[in-house]
């Protein structure tokens, strides 16, 4: 029996919520920084002890999440390491910005290198944008360019014009995007999501979750065990909506 | 007189009435004071719970119990009264974790028999609160004077292999210490205090109700520090957590040693538990030296904790199990201590 869009839509929204729980709950019984406040502060959006509401809903300062890595891995040990290219691969498969035989490079003078995690047939590499022209050579049919504002300002003119460029975003800058793509990007937490045709800021949402909060958007990486995200108060606390797209039904974010 | 038992599960029940004011007349260490324990008990594998026997209302014995179950070790323990948290086999651990002292206490006054049905009356608390899956009590670092109250027909006794080290206080200056010592470890305190002295980029300061030291640090530095030197066998406790430290140095009665370099990294600190009689050095850590480490400031942090005792005019000064030949060579003795073990089938008996 083929179920209606609207069916369909409220499952996923009921999994998505659902793995956002299952993400606080493990959370709460494996990862020091969250137990720490969750049980002697609270939270909401769930209560985890009766009674503790917390400090906007216990969501998590970034520059506390900066200061206490090392609180982040649970209990059974892991990674203290951040991925700032976490999620590329999922968010430049939206909307088919990429394809097969395309070549993504990411702009950053610190860490040049190939990349993983890209789509099938896509290939990745993090390049400095002085060594763009040699990069962008190498793709067999496209090469994408993803960067901040300043480092695409900083690009050359001549692999300019045959490059499509994708403007790298933190979720405090959303307002003033103008192009037509954008990914959305925290420097904690990696990609989150997307610009997509339909104009709307769409999330990772397999990935990621995103919750309202007195003090702002807080982000949560739901698959993601060390160091673990959940709740995290990108960009300082960045004052923002969650709401269904008109057009896809998954969640977007507007700020 | 009517005796009763009350269980207290730190996280959820609020402090008994009268515990604080036991706690300051028998002399317990700080670990004791409930909002501690609390905080202990949210962030542990095995949660403490405070058992208190009374005699109309008076609380006349005491006893902090971890309540060690199948808990994986890398989870901490479900909420209090979760679903499936009282299911499974369970040993009850009668210490202090963090002091690696006895963890029970009998009101003053009280004598050795009565002292000891005190404890029956408590274990059998203790079995009534986690039912039938309690496969016994353990008790812990008890001095040897304390054993003959909790040893029995059917109940283990061993002596544990480090002892604690305990300095009495016999002198009247720091000088008549050091002449107590012997001749190298005089010639190396001095050479350590002239060593500290004389390093222009160690920052050394020691106060109670620290405020600008955070407890995160200092639990980062611990658990390396812990990490380095190999975990325990049957080391039931958890990671100790930034929030516990955080809580203990803001309190009055606590003195906290550190030592940063000029940028403000911390390189080392001691934690000092006040206390009318016995101060108790509970928690040392530093960094590796191949990282900053200095080796000397673990004997400069004890030298310092001695001159604080002779200065202030203590009884003495504790100082946990562990590294024992350099507490000895410092003037400490070593107590000798007992693990009691009781199986269920002799729990109250």
């Amino acid at each position: 029996m083929a179920h209606s869009p609207t069916v369909s839509r409220v499952a996923s929204g009921w999994l998505w919520r659902a793995a956002y729980r299952r993400a606080v709950s493990a959370a709460f019984r494996t990862v020091p920084l969250y137990r720490e406040r969750w049980a002697l502060d609270g939270r909401t959006d769930p209560v985890l002890v009766p009674g503790r509401t917390g400090v906007d809903g216990g969501a998590v300062p970034a520059a506390e999440v900066q200061r206490r890595l090392g609180d982040l891995v649970p209990l059974a040990g892991g990674s203290r390491e951040v991925d700032p290219l976490r999620g590329l691969g999922p968010v430049v498969a939206m909307d088919r910005l990429v394809g097969r035989g395309d070549l993504v490079v990411v702009l950053d003078d610190e860490r040049p290198g190939e990349l993983a995690g890209m789509p099938v047939g896509v290939r990745g590499r993090v390049c400095r944008v002085d060594g763009l022209g040699s990069a962008a050579d190498a793709a067999r049919w496209a090469a994408v360019v993803v960067g901040s504002a300043e480092q695409l300002g900083r690009m050359p003119d001549e692999p300019r014009a045959r490059l499509r460029i994708v403007p790298r975003l933190e979720l405090a800058d959303l307002t003033d995007a103008d192009g037509e793509r954008g990914l959305l990007h925290d420097h904690q937490l990696g990609f989150l999501g997307a610009l997509r045709r339909c104009g709307g800021w769409h999330l990772d949402w397999p990935r990621v979750y995103a919750r309202e909060t007195d003090a702002g958007l807080a982000m949560t990486l739901l698959w993601q065990r060390s160091p673990c995200f959940v709740d995290v108060l990108v960009g300082g606390g960045v004052k923002g909506v969650v709401a269904p797209c008109p057009t896809h039904g998954t969640p977007v974010v507007r700020t | 007189m009517t005796l009763s038992v009350e269980v207290s599960d730190p996280r959820c029940d609020p402090e008994p009435p009268g515990w604080s004011e036991f706690r300051c007349r028998h002399g317990l260490y700080q670990p004791w004071d409930y909002e501690l324990l609390r905080v202990e008990a949210w962030m542990s594998r095995n949660p403490p719970l405070l058992v208190l026997a009374r005699y109309d209302g008076a609380i006349r014995a005491a006893m902090a119990v971890m309540v060690c179950g199948s808990v994986r070790a890398n989870r901490y323990a479900l909420p209090p009264r979760a679903r499936g948290g009282g299911r499974g086999i369970r040993l009850a651990q009668v210490f202090q974790p963090w002091l690696g002292e006895a963890g029970f206490v009998v009101a003053a006054g009280v004598d050795a028999a009565e002292g000891r049905r005190l404890l029956r009356e408590l274990e059998r608390g203790v079995r009534r609160h986690l039912g039938i899956g309690l496969a016994g009590v353990a008790y812990r670092n008890v001095p040897l004077d304390l054993v003959p109250l909790v040893a029995g027909r059917g109940r283990l006794v061993r002596e544990v292999t480090a002892p604690a080290a305990v300095l009495t206080n016999r002198w009247r200056t720091d000088e008549e210490w050091l002449a107590s010592l012997s001749r190298n470890r005089r010639k190396n305190v001095r050479r350590v205090d002239r060593l500290v002295a004389a390093d222009d980029t160690l920052v050394v300061r020691a106060d109670a109700a620290r405020s600008d030291v955070d407890g995160a640090v200092l639990a980062a530095m611990l658990r390396e520090h812990r990490r380095r030197h190999g975990r325990q066998p049957f080391d039931p406790r958890s990671p100790v957590a930034g929030a516990y430290l955080d809580a203990v140095v803001r309190r009055t009665d606590v003195h906290t040693l550190t030592y940063h370099e000029r940028d403000g990294r911390l390189v080392a600190f001691c934690l000092m538990l006040d206390h009318p009689v016995t101060p108790f050095l509970q928690f040392w850590a530093t960094l590796p030296r191949d990282d900053g480490g200095r080796p000397h400031l673990y004997f400069d942090s004890h030298a310092r904790a001695v001159r604080q005792v002779i200065r202030d005019r203590r009884g003495g000064l504790a100082a946990g199990r562990g590294m024992f030949e350099q507490k000895r060579s410092l003037g400490f003795a070593a107590r000798p201590m007992c693990v009691v073990v009781a199986p269920a089938p002799v729990l109250g008996r």
